[in-house]
């Protein structure tokens, strides 16, 4: 079955936001924690941890687990 | 041994004797829930136990001790695995009738739009010329797993549900599907198509 006109829309911005990555999933989850801390700290991503920030831009599984802990984790703050 | 080099006092009681491994697996226990509670009832449908999830992530937490390495807090690390195992489970539960098995290698990315929508004839025009550029591409440079994997996304599944129903793994699939990525941009970019004027053709 051919794309759709929305998939095919959905393609080109895969393509067009692509960014060369050089983490996979597994690589970004063993320093997920410690860039959670960072960002709710709201404090600058220090360089060693900044490919971090390019895989979750680049990965929507990996985005929504980040933005899931960061609920969980502010959400135990404010017990 | 100094403070510094001594092991996070979670590490201690979930490796310490029988009444006190206990009660820290059971703080660990409440402290995921409560944690999960908020996180995974909003996505996916929440649709799963987080006393299961909870006692599948305790399990994986003690099976990991080895692995935490003190740059977070243990509490934090401990929810990125609690995090990724009601997630993934989520998801195996809301994508469980989705299927691709009616998705072919040589059909999986076939472009036939005629770029329906263009607000002009000059725009038309630049739609159908990147539109069969792509095809051209996909043909040319992808492999048929490339292909399939990228039609999942677009199917809408998370990378993770293509990997499962391709009997490969999360990271195989991401790698493949950016390798594609990557392959079409710079394939686009060499035929003269920015990013910038794909945004601008198909808006």
């Amino acid at each position: 079955m051919p794309l759709s006109e929305q998939q095919v829309a959905k393609l080109l911005q895969l393509v067009g936001d692509s960014r060369t990555d050089g983490l996979d999933c597994d690589g970004c989850f063993e320093h997920l924690a410690e860039f959670a801390e960072v960002s709710l700290m709201c404090r600058e991503i220090p360089e060693a941890l900044q490919a971090i920030e390019i895989h979750l831009e680049q990965c929507p599984c990996c985005h929504s687990e980040f933005q899931a802990l960061r609920e969980a984790l502010l959400s135990l703050d404010d017990a | 041994m100094d403070i510094e080099t001594l092991p996070d006092p979670w590490i201690q009681r979930l490796r310490g004797p029988q009444p006190e491994r206990d009660a820290a697996i059971a703080e660990l226990r409440q402290i995921i829930v409560r944690g999960l509670q908020r996180s995974l009832s909003q996505r996916y449908g929440g649709a799963v136990q987080l006393d299961d999830v909870a006692q599948e992530a305790v399990l994986k937490i003690l099976d990991s001790l080895d692995r935490f390495d003190g740059r977070s807090r243990f509490t934090t690390w401990a929810m990125t695995i609690a995090t990724r195992i009601g997630i993934s489970e989520l998801r195996r539960r809301h994508y469980q009738n989705v299927s691709l098995d009616a998705v072919t290698p040589a059909d999986s990315l076939q472009i036939e739009t005629a770029g329906e929508g263009a607000a002009t004839p000059e725009q038309l025009l630049d739609r159908k010329i990147v539109m069969s550029r792509l095809s051209e591409l996909i043909e040319t440079t992808l492999s048929d797993k490339q292909k399939l994997a990228i039609r999942g996304v677009l199917e809408g599944l998370p990378v993770e549900e293509v990997a499962r129903r391709t009997d490969s793994n999360r990271n195989a699939i991401y790698k493949l599907i950016h390798d594609a990525r990557l392959k079409l941009r710079s394939g686009l970019e060499a035929a003269g198509v920015a990013s910038g004027d794909v945004a601008e053709i198909f808006t």
